[in-house]
């Protein structure tokens, strides 16, 4: 039905043309579902806009063929191209969060589809095409009466399923659907997508990155890489043969529960923790947050409800700390650096509660306690060469201040982690990638051996490939250095490997704690249960959820989540955490 | 809620308005000059030698406007007289009413701002999402950017210009004034023709300076809007141009465009000032201008106290207004 | 991340190439600096020529037109108008820059203060904000102008008018701030143990340079506008031929009845030119701080 011939597309710039798609060839069948998947830059987006001819200036189609059916897309009149869209071709962009239109209701963005495409019609005939829409995609009719701000970021993207679908294309393109949403999230609106594909019987192409969502969702895969199709087949086929090492590289980087830790394993036996006195390391008293509130506004939003725990820091550990957003993760690492304080309780460190301390404990505090920020983008004052994250705080804690020696003990923390100080050093923020950031943040705190390390999201934006790199960094950190680490995430994959406790935080609760293997491998908590049975498993022979109907199983566990006791499900010498009853 | 979000928008809109009412009585204070003794002066030279005894008058007047008391008992009875909006007597043209003069002042002024404000908002936001939506326009992308160049330069130098080549040059226009000296006013179509022809000028001043802040403002949202995700879809939806634009486009790069309206609206009055010193215009500037200069206490409260609540006024009235054109404001408002 | 660009190249070693190449790409900033240079360098070469005593009355035959001798002609009152613009020209400018320069300071700490510190001060300085914003600027400029009327000098203009040009910079960047004080950086210098001081001018403001410097373009700009609405009204200092003060001779003494028209056209266009070149240097600035409006429209 559709079919991509010799695709190329070029985006002029200074230094000549660059190829953004490659000599690209597709045929896609009615009914089948087929995925794009490759890093950002690979051309997958690129390819699809090409096909409904979006592609910004000064970017063209240099080359090839696109026909849909007997209609030549690249020849179509931009009036003719106009009607294609939506009624033949839709397309879902990237960021459905933002798609919609603040100002209108989501109704009037269905009718005005229908009314540029097919005329006018009474408003009960489009009342009732719009209802449609949005009953099929498992929302209910008053949604149509609310604007986009009113509704959560799965109904929103739900929502622009309805729109795309309401006038039943023969191709429908959606880019990355649910890359904002969290894993719970993500499985409802793939499955919405799904079904609506296929009451209409239209294509589907899916863009994405996520080799696990792509095993749950397409029967066939054209892995991208640098503007070209360096692999293509069946699903089943990629995952059992991958020919191309790039797809080797991707499929192995989506960490699994179960099985092999991506991790090394140690010979010796790992350093003691770094701490003085007896008292525990970092203790949690009776530890909640409540934020607004107060004189003539709402009640205010509780983030954590109490929590107690005690690190005795000993031996280091990697505690983790796993749930959705607006779980209460977040709240809990800005209180163990002191960012913000707590509404109730006492954060101790080292037997110190740390909102009562003067100016100087407080900046020897500052050297004990470490982070590792979520993004390596922002971490970095885009003004100073990037060596000075390194240098500032040696200075500033008294370390070092003689040039020379910072800039020894600046290289060598650099090597730990891998990367070449000749190579970084010198270079603004925004000439380094990603990942390098990221691991200089890691060999940053590193050099300064701080006793607890925070680390809130460190991988979830740095490319997939290079998480597990990352990972092994910070688990040196504690093996090599004996740093205590609290992991924040919402990754249970890595939660698994990596910790030797884990803390299932929902809403402000603690919903299930204890050793990785039994909380993740065999879940109890209902919430628990959940988020595991959520993750796209990067396997074509594991069912995505364990019943049929997500939105069923998702109902029933939320609403047996709702409540439940916290799950204890035993303690690891050196932490301990006092569960409510 | 939004009883008790109303409730502190109107203690905070009271709280401003007392605020600056004080400022308002205390700065003319500062000057040692006194407005009584500059009348009773006036009043002594304009009558025989000798007919005039100072120093009873000077006493009489200064019992009959309150000034013989302690400041700080003129500053409450004065708080009081501006919340009941008694604008007191004036000192200079005593026994004009303050309320009086404002109520002959405020149509000139209002009448000739409002209107060229409202037709400069209306052309400047139209050329301004025409600049960013038609790049195929030529005459736009080069008549546009020479517009908001005009923005920078002020309304009164603008005034200037016009009356140097289009009032002494080549004599189209009169030089200044509200009517001309001949004209009689009253409800008819002579007069009004008249009033319309010596407003063309000033009118044109002002439209042509802030057309181009209008211009500007407009330009710099439509090219934010036109970078949000909605736009990309509503193209993927193959909506038609005029749509896009219309509905999509401009319904949301305008919202800002209208806060700016608003308090625009609230300073205009201000803004009027001096075109009317230009244009030697009647109204609420002249009638400022005159009070100032002979310190009259009470005229000077009663102009700015009706100005401040006029901004007031104009940031309620947004306040009710604007979750109509902007649903996201209603939530948390509602 | 295209600001930082710009801001980092920049402190790059060919420095001077660089900013040369950047004005050749950013032709309003060029223009503006030019506009602007031209009217201080006309300043400061005319004062070699004519002295500060023939911009006061009676220092030239009255009403004369331009020739040889009076280039600009002079004034009913016999003022030498070339002198007028020579000196009320820099008059102007400095007034701008007194005012502009205490408004961007004042106005800057509070709104860095405002945004960083949060909690109380942050609502009383936003209140205060608030509540003179309201208060149309003009008026209160204008009773404070006619209070102390007498002995006006241009310095105390600049202080008047200064009393109120930090409340818009002030907003202005608290919103700024506001924004930039979550991001990562500021929280990489924390647990680098900077003070806050240290995280206000070490890590905020370099990154906000091209917006404070515009900011100050504006508040010079907004500040000569008011000195000269002020002395259009003559409220001005009356023993200083600022070219608002030309401005308010030539409209009080009918320069257009008398058809004077070089009397009418130097203070206007030297007006003109500084207002537009401070725009230009804006909207320069502007493209430099807001690379999203680059190479747009």
């Amino acid at each position: 039905m559709l079919t991509i011939k010799d695709l190329c597309v070029d985006f002029p710039v200074i230094a000549g043309v660059v190829h953004a798609v490659a000599d690209v060839d597709i045929s896609l069948k009615a009914g089948k579902r087929v995925g794009f998947v490759g890093e950002s830059g690979s051309g997958k987006t690129t390819t699809a806009l090409a096909v409904m001819r979006m592609i910004k200036k000064p970017g063209h189609v240099s080359k090839g063929e696109i026909r849909l059916g007997d209609t030549d897309i690249l020849s179509l009149s931009p009036e003719e191209m106009r009607q294609t869209r939506l009624c033949w071709i839709s397309y879902i962009p990237q960021g459905a969060m933002n798609s919609l239109n603040p100002v209108m209701r989501i109704e009037q963005q269905i009718w005005d589809g229908i009314v540029d495409h097919e005329g006018t019609f009474p408003i009960r005939e489009l009342r009732r095409r719009s209802d449609d829409a949005i009953a099929g995609v498992g929302l209910p009719a008053r949604v149509g009466r609310m604007f986009p701000h009113e509704l959560s970021g799965g109904m929103k993207q739900r929502a622009c399923i309805a729109i795309a679908t309401a006038l039943k294309p023969e191709l429908i393109i959606a880019d990355e659907p649910t890359s904002a949403l969290d894993v719970i999230t993500q499985r409802q609106v793939m499955e919405t997508l799904e079904k609506a594909q296929e009451a209409i019987g239209s294509a589907l192409i899916l863009i994405g990155h996520d080799m696990g969502l792509m095993a749950q969702c397409v029967d066939k895969l054209m892995v991208m890489k640098d503007g070209r199709i360096v692999e293509r087949g069946a699903i089943r086929d990629i995952f059992t043969k991958p020919e191309h090492p790039y797809t080797r590289q991707l499929i192995s980087s989506v960490p699994s529960i179960g099985g092999e830790s991506f991790l090394p394993k140690l010979s010796a036996e790992p350093v003691a923790g770094r701490r003085s006195g007896d008292a525990p390391l970092l203790e949690f008293d009776g530890v909640s947050k409540v934020y607004g509130g107060g004189f003539l506004s709402k009640k205010g939003n509780t983030a954590l409800y109490p929590l107690s725990f005690a690190l005795d820091g000993r031996k280091p550990k990697i505690i983790s700390i796993v749930g959705q957003s607006g779980s209460g993760k977040s709240t809990l690492g800005g209180l163990m650096l002191g960012f913000s304080r707590p509404t109730t309780g006492e954060v101790m460190f080292e037997g110190r509660n740390i909102a009562t301390l003067g100016r100087a404990a407080t900046k020897s505090l500052r050297k004990d306690i470490q982070a590792v920020f979520q993004d390596p983008y922002g971490a970095f004052n885009p003004y100073y060469r990037v060596e000075r994250a390194l240098s500032l705080p040696l200075k500033r804690f008294g370390i070092s201040s003689d040039a020379a020696d910072v800039r020894t003990r600046c290289a060598e923390a650099c090597r730990g982690v891998g990367l070449d100080p000749s190579k970084i050093f010198g270079r603004f923020p925004h000439e380094l990638s990603g990942g390098q950031r990221q691991r200089l943040m890691v060999a940053r705190a590193l050099m300064l051996s701080p006793k607890l390390l925070i680390a809130d999201e460190p991988v979830s934006m740095v490319d997939a490939s290079l998480r597990a790199s990352i990972l092994k960094n910070l688990y040196d950190l504690k093996d090599k250095h004996g740093i205590s680490i609290v992991y924040i995430t919402h990754d249970l994959a890595t939660a698994y490997h990596v910790s030797d406790y884990v803390i299932v935080l929902h809403e402000g609760h603690v919903a299930e704690a204890g050793p990785p293997k039994d909380v993740i491998g065999n879940p109890q908590h209902p919430y628990t249960r959940l988020l595991v049975n959520s993750i796209p498993w990067p396997d074509v022979d594991r069912q995505w959820g364990t019943s049929a109907s997500a939105k069923e199983e998702i109902e029933a566990l939320m609403k047996e989540a709702k409540g439940h006791p916290p799950v204890d499900r035993g303690s690891v010498p050196g932490f301990e955490l006092a569960m409510a009853s | 809620m939004y009883l008790i979000y109303l409730t502190k928008r109107l203690i905070m809109l009271f709280l401003v308005v007392v605020t600056a009412a004080t400022l308002n009585f205390f700065i003319p204070r500062l000057s040692d000059k006194n407005p009584v003794l500059e009348k009773i002066t006036e009043m002594s030279e304009s009558s025989a030698p000798g007919s005039v005894n100072m120093q009873e008058l000077l006493v009489i007047f200064n019992e009959r406007f309150g000034l013989d008391k302690p400041l700080m008992q003129q500053y409450f009875d004065y708080l009081g007289d501006m919340l009941t909006l008694d604008l007191n007597y004036s000192i200079t043209s005593y026994p004009t009413r303050v309320a009086d003069m404002i109520l002959g002042a405020l149509p000139w002024t209002l009448g000739l701002m409002v209107t060229a404000t409202l037709i400069a908002f209306l052309l400047g936001s139209v050329l301004g999402a025409l600049t960013v939506w038609r790049k195929d326009m030529r005459l736009l992308q080069f008549f546009v950017p020479v517009v908001m160049v005009f923005s920078a330069i002020p309304f009164y130098l603008i005034g200037l210009i016009l009356i140097y080549f289009l009032a002494y040059k080549g004599g189209y226009f009169p030089i200044g004034g509200g009517y001309s000296l001949t004209a009689f006013p009253a409800w008819d179509w002579d007069f009004i023709s008249d009033v319309l022809y010596h407003s063309i000028l000033p009118g044109a001043s002002i439209v042509v300076a802030s057309i181009g802040i209008w211009a500007l403002g407009m330009r710099g949202m439509m090219v934010t809007v036109q970078g949000e995700d909605y736009m990309n879809f509503a193209e993927a939806k193959g909506l038609k141009n005029r749509r896009m634009f219309l509905r999509y486009a401009v319904r949301n790069a305008i919202l800002p465009q209208v806060t700016q309206l608003a308090l625009f609206m609230g300073q205009l009055v201000t803004g009027a000032i001096l075109v009317e010193i230009v244009f030697g215009y009647p109204g609420m500037g002249s009638l400022l201008l005159q009070a100032v200069d002979y310190l009259d206490y009470y005229t000077i409260y009663g102009i700015v106290f009706v100005l401040i609540l006029a901004v007031a006024l104009s940031m309620l009235i947004l306040d009710l207004f604007y979750p109509l054109l902007d649903p996201r404001t209603r939530s948390h408002r509602a | 991340m295209t600001l930082a660009a710009m801001v980092s190249t920049e402190r790059q070693p060919k420095k001077l190439e660089y900013l040369k190449g950047y004005l050749a790409r950013n032709p309003s900033l060029a223009i503006g600096i030019f506009m602007v240079g031209f009217l201080i360098l006309f300043s400061l070469l005319g004062s070699f020529f004519v002295d500060e005593r023939m911009a006061q009355p009676l220092s030239a035959l009255p009403s004369q037109p331009p020739g040889l001798n009076l280039l600009f002609g002079s004034d009913t009152q016999g003022r030498n108008l070339f002198a007028v613009l020579v000196y009320g020209t820099w008059l102007t400018v400095r007034l701008g820059l007194i005012a502009g320069a205490i408004g961007i300071l004042i106005g800057g700490s509070l709104g860095f203060i405002s945004a960083y510190f949060g909690g109380w001060t942050d609502r009383i300085i936003n209140f205060s904000t608030d509540v003179l914003l309201t208060v149309p600027a003009l008026l209160i400029l204008v009773i404070i102008a006619s209070a102390f009327k007498d002995g006006m000098t241009p310095t105390m203009m600049a202080l008047i008018i200064a009393a109120l040009a930090w409340r818009r910079p002030a907003r202005q960047i608290r919103a700024q701030v506001l924004v930039m004080r979550n991001a990562g950086y500021v929280d990489t210098a924390r647990i680098s143990g900077a003070g806050p001081f240290e995280i206000i001018f070490f890590e905020l403001v370099p990154n906000l340079m091209p917006y404070l410097v515009a900011s100050f373009v504006t508040a010079v700009s907004a500040a000569v506008l008011a000195s000269i609405g002020l002395e259009a009204m003559g409220l001005g200092p009356q023993n200083a031929p600022t070219l608002g003060m030309s401005i308010y001779y030539m409209m009080n003494f009918s320069a257009f009845l008398l058809k004077m028209w070089w009397w009418i056209i130097p203070p206007i266009a030297a007006l003109i030119i500084l207002f537009v070149g401070l725009y230009l240097i804006n909207t320069g600035l502007d493209e430099l701080a807001n690379p999203r409006l680059r190479r747009r429209a």
